[in-house]
């Protein structure tokens, strides 16, 4: 058999392989509709929550401690600071589907090897996050003190919750990310170095 | 808001013009009817996405495959799942054929099978290769598809060629 002819015969099976499901133009139309109403309730419900953060601190600025005001601004803070740290990292990854293979699989790794700095950064984030409750804490010990004097139970499950569930929500988590992470990057440097051996050979 | 129902208008051109061949490339990324559905919607929604930002500086068809492509392949990372034996091809993957001979039927899906088989075996960089030579690229459309050289393609498509002999089992 020519190499042409058994192309074509190729061809020929390929072609009859497959047809658009049914209904593929409505479904697309569908979920591409879902998907603008779920990235602009994203955007709305960001906002109203960064908005609440700084009304509750504005509630709260007669407070005669730091910790009524102190705690809202810094989470605003943190916010502002993680998302710039997110802008910063992720810079230049975005929107790679309209390049080349090979343009793709580099953004690719370049991406998911951000996102593991990313981890490791929010890693560093959370334990001064950390560092600064416990001093906001200490600061207005005099006041915290005689209410947790008063309500020692309270305030105990108050700490194992907030001491106890940043290392097991964040490290574990961010953890079982950064294995996953870790692996696709693996997996993609795989692919370049697939691409680079079919070039070299 | 015109601009808008006229990339919506591209959008649906697109689709209609290309919807087989999307279909066709998620084929060689999934064997699974209902994650190949899903699939070829990822790939349709990536292209509405990216659609907006494209001036035009590749065929349009050159740019649905190297979305296709793409997607396939984040596709591949996300199931990454064992290449699938021939015997459990599913039925209702394959149309249905208007031959009328029965037998005649059966053995063109069999080969299909085959083919569908063999490729999905193959590794991914000379499965993209096979892939777009079947879909009738030219040389240079691969090249822009790929990010390669018009020659390196010429040498990756003879060794995916003979690969997929092989896998065929054509090749003594």
């Amino acid at each position: 058999m020519t190499e042409d002819r058994e192309l074509d015969i190729w061809r020929e099976q390929w072609s009859n392989v497959a047809e658009p499901p049914a209904g593929f133009q409505r479904k697309v139309l569908q979920r591409i509709k879902r998907q603008e109403r779920r990235f602009v309730l994203g955007n709305v419900l960001s906002v109203i929550a960064f908005l609440g953060i700084l009304v509750f601190a504005w509630v709260m600025r007669h407070q005669s401690s730091w910790m009524g005001t102190g705690w809202p601004i810094s989470v605003c803070v943190l916010v502002f600071i993680a998302a710039g740290i997110r802008i910063w990292v992720l810079r230049r990854t975005w929107r790679p589907e309209t390049q080349s293979t090979r343009a793709f699989v580099e953004l690719w790794r370049k991406r998911v090897a951000a996102r593991i700095q990313l981890l490791r950064i929010s890693l560093y984030l959370s334990i001064g996050w950390l560092i600064f409750c416990a001093a906001l804490m200490a600061v207005n010990w005099p006041i915290i003190g005689q209410d947790a004097r008063a309500h020692p139970k309270e305030w105990v499950a108050l700490l194992i919750v907030c001491v106890l569930m940043q290392p097991v929500l964040l490290w574990y988590g961010a953890g079982w990310l950064r294995r996953r992470k870790l692996a696709e990057l693996n997996e993609v440097t795989k692919i370049l170095n697939e691409m680079d051996r079919i070039d070299v050979s | 808001m015109s601009e808008r129902r006229d990339l919506q208008a591209q959008f649906e051109r697109i689709l209609s013009e290309h919807g087989a061949a999307i279909s066709r490339l998620a084929f060689g990324y999934e064997t699974v009817a209902s994650v190949r559905e899903e699939l070829v919607q990822d790939i349709a929604l990536a292209i509405w996405q990216a659609l907006a930002h494209f001036r035009g500086d590749c065929s349009e068809r050159t740019f649905v495959y190297r979305i296709a492509h793409n997607r396939g392949l984040s596709h591949v990372w996300k199931r990454r799942p064992p290449h699938q034996p021939l015997e459990e091809m599913e039925e209702s993957d394959q149309p249905i054929d208007p031959r009328p001979h029965p037998e005649e039927q059966a053995a063109q899906t069999n080969q299909r099978a085959r083919l569908m088989s063999a490729i999905q075996s193959l590794p991914v960089a000379h499965r993209q290769m096979i892939v777009l030579m079947l879909e009738g690229l030219s040389h240079a459309q691969v090249a822009e598809v790929l990010g390669i050289t018009e020659n390196n393609v010429a040498v990756r498509l003879n060794r995916a060629r003979n690969m997929l002999k092989d896998a065929l089992g054509e090749r003594p």
